[in-house]
């Protein structure tokens, strides 16, 4: 089985602190891995380097095979214009690119398009898939109707494929707070990803809405997209997730199965705590790539 | 159809499921939606124009219209930039003064005919645009703000020093758009109706660009591109995350506003045949930023507005003496601080066109899709669904 992400001994350094230190995992074609781990474990920072939006200090993350971490030329480095030249889009692949490639993202706190109405956010992401360019725009020609048509049509599919049932008129900022979780999962599948990564996408959100949200996530899986979640809740990640990795102090600590997570005693003394009626198993070593072996 | 569709999407690995119903079309009618009366609104305004030198063609009349039209293609212009893309710029009037400069430059100096300025006109606001955007638009909001400041008394300071721009007494004598021999200075019997001030050509040429101007930018700002300004507005990590590419996108509109100040400032460089560099003070880049916030940012009918009241408003006033820019400031205050959001905000939906707050959703599968053994593999046990889908 070949991975769709491959993260290598990914490495990020904020001054001394080390967020992100030697975290190395795949992610298969279609299949659902949670990333768990205590606040501040690094989990978010690893999502932001994996979607380009932070440039790790080394490592490598190669999606789709293609890489997302580049390297700049020493000489830049000894002149010290490394950073100038990556704010400038120089040795660096930008996120907007890494959509393209087929790799959507969810953020933590709801960052949906405040001031657009919910059809408007989720057309927003169709923006690369659009043949539509300035003359067409400008000149009203036939071509330009009918991708505002095409894409009114795909926007309205995602929708209702996460289950959205409000105005599609309505400004966001107006919306429920479980619905602009919704909308923001259907604006990240209107990118046409092969991956989506949920950044805590059940925060805030009731019972019934994270099971609602449950079994949106197994239908994205139907229909051949990956998911990799960082979630808090762990119900939810020991019912959803085929594979977990857990992080503590910018390190993976383990990665399997839930099974073999939950009665990992490195992740329980990390995490989980030390529960009376959950016994770790006697002499369990901690599972590295047990997930891969279980699957094959 | 779906076919039609598919054309217009490039190829991409996964498709939305087709939506679960069919929408129908929007209403078009002129009081059952927003666009349709604003097309309409548009048209009155348009055959009012068209008809102001009937009514009244005093020299001094059509020439304060021609100057608000100006005002309404530079506020066009900054709204793309401020209101759109939600890149404040303080320095516009530059790109003014730039589009002003060279077609007085490429008309006296050079010789060229007026329309043959056009696309050089163009093509300078485009290189400016270039120029000043490439490098300052990856700073933030402030930062932003104080770099084009810079830049925008650059230009001017540029032009009070240059031979070429005639230094601090400008440019004069700037011709007039003529066509095969017949100038606007010519005048022109038709139907034993006379016309004989250029002015009243040049008032409908400023109509025709402003026309297009209006119009370009607002079907921009609907676009695909709009979007993607809008976006990159609201949130600029969010909208790189959607694929959009901000840097692109913050560029694109900086250039459009660029041109469009520029071809405002041709129409200006013709409409007084003078310029010098007092017409291109900081005052003015704050006048249009006025117009653009007091009308309503990234409002189409909202800016016009704006724009006409603080192009008019001064002359309105001019009974009142030396008190009129006191009267105008009041009067601004109390627009602000009953209208914060601006006199026509880009969010307002027509009275006549609002509805309540939707129902909620009806209870159905999606909003509570909880299979009893979801609730018994809480615990652990990874539930039926997971091992079925693994399967597929």
């Amino acid at each position: 089985m070949s991975a769709l992400l491959e993260v290598t001994d990914l490495r990020l350094q904020f001054g001394g602190v080390k967020a992100v230190d030697g975290l190395s995992f795949e992610v298969h074609e279609g299949e659902i891995l949670a990333v768990i781990g205590p606040n501040g474990a690094g989990k978010t920072s690893a999502f932001n380097c994996i979607s380009a939006f932070y440039l790790p200090t080394s490592g490598s993350v190669v999606f789709d095979g293609k890489r997302i971490v580049r390297k700049a030329p020493s000489i830049w480095h000894r002149l010290r214009l490394v950073n100038l030249l990556q704010s400038f889009g120089f040795y660096r692949v930008l996120p907007s690119r890494v959509t393209k490639w087929g790799m959507a993202r969810t953020f933590q706190n709801l960052r949906l398009f405040r001031e657009l109405s919910v059809l408007d956010n989720v057309k927003t992401a169709m923006h690369a898939n659009l043949r539509e360019n300035f003359w067409s725009t400008l000149l009203h020609t036939p071509g330009y109707h009918r991708a505002e048509e095409a894409c009114a049509r795909e926007a309205r599919g995602w929708l209702d494929f996460v289950g959205f049932e409000g105005d599609e008129n309505l400004y966001v900022t107006h919306l429920p707070y479980g619905e602009q979780r919704r909308v923001e999962i259907a604006r990240a599948l209107a990118t046409s990803p092969k991956l989506l990564l949920l950044d805590e996408p059940a925060a805030g959100l009731n019972f019934n809405e994270k099971q609602a949200l449950m079994s949106l996530i197994r239908k994205i899986r139907t229909l051949g997209v990956a998911v990799v979640l960082i979630e808090h809740d762990m119900g939810l990640v020991m019912n959803l997730a085929e594979r977990i990795v857990v992080l503590n102090y910018g390190k993976e600590i383990a990665d399997g199965t839930p099974e073999q997570v939950k009665n990992d005693p490195v992740v329980i003394e990390a995490y989980l705590g030390v529960e009376e009626d959950d016994e770790p198993t006697p002499g369990a070593e901690p599972v590295r790539d047990g997930g891969n072996e279980a699957r094959s | 159809m779906a076919r039609r569709l598919d054309l217009a999407l490039k190829h991409v690995p996964l498709r939305a499921p087709a939506p679960l119903f069919d929408r129908g079309p929007a209403p078009h009618g002129v009081f059952n939606s927003q666009s349709g009366f604003l097309r309409a609104l548009g048209l009155a305004a348009v055959l009012f124009l068209a008809m102001l030198p009937f009514i009244d063609a005093s020299r001094y009349t059509i020439s304060i219209a021609t100057s608000a039209l100006i005002y309404v293609m530079l506020a066009m212009g900054l709204n793309v930039v401020v209101g759109f893309a939600g890149l404040l710029d303080l320095g516009y009037i530059a790109f003014f003064a730039v589009g002003a400069y060279v077609s007085g430059i490429f008309t006296t100096v050079l010789g060229w005919p007026m329309w043959a300025a056009v696309p050089a006109t163009i093509v300078a606001c485009i290189l400016a645009g270039i120029i000043i955007g490439a490098p300052t638009l990856r700073l933030r909001s402030d930062y932003l703000a104080i770099v084009t400041l810079g830049f925008g008394e650059i230009i001017r300071i540029t032009a009070n020093n240059l031979t070429v721009t005639g230094g601090p007494s400008g440019i004069h004598g700037i011709p007039t758009w003529d066509f095969f021999g017949w100038s606007f200075d010519d005048g022109l019997t038709v139907f034993g109706v006379e016309f004989p001030e250029r002015v009243v050509f040049y008032y409908f040429v400023a109509i025709i660009v402003v026309l297009v101007g209006v119009i370009g930018a607002g079907r921009l700002g609907k676009g695909k591109l709009g979007r993607a300004w809008k976006a990159v507005r609201d949130d600029e990590d969010a909208a790189e995350a959607m694929g959009i590419n901000t840097y692109i996108s913050k560029i694109s509109a900086y250039i459009i506003g660029a041109v469009w100040a520029g071809l405002a400032g041709q129409l200006m460089a013709t409409h007084l045949s003078a310029i010098s560099p007092n017409s291109f003070q900081f005052l003015y880049s704050a006048l249009i930023l006025m117009a653009v916030v007091l009308g309503g940012m990234g409002s189409t009918p909202g800016v016009i507005i704006g724009a006409l009241f603080v192009s008019l408003a001064p002359e309105l006033l001019r009974d009142f003496a030396e008190w009129r820019f006191l009267i105008f400031g009041v009067l601004l205050v109390v627009v602000m601080l009953f209208r914060p959001a601006g006199l026509w905000p880009a969010t307002a939906v027509l009275p006549w066109l609002k509805r309540g707050r939707p129902t909620p959703p009806p209870f159905t599968e999606a909003t509570a899709a909880v299979p009893p053994s979801v609730f018994e593999s809480v615990d652990g046990v990874p539930g039926d669904e997971a091992q079925e889908g693994d399967q597929r």
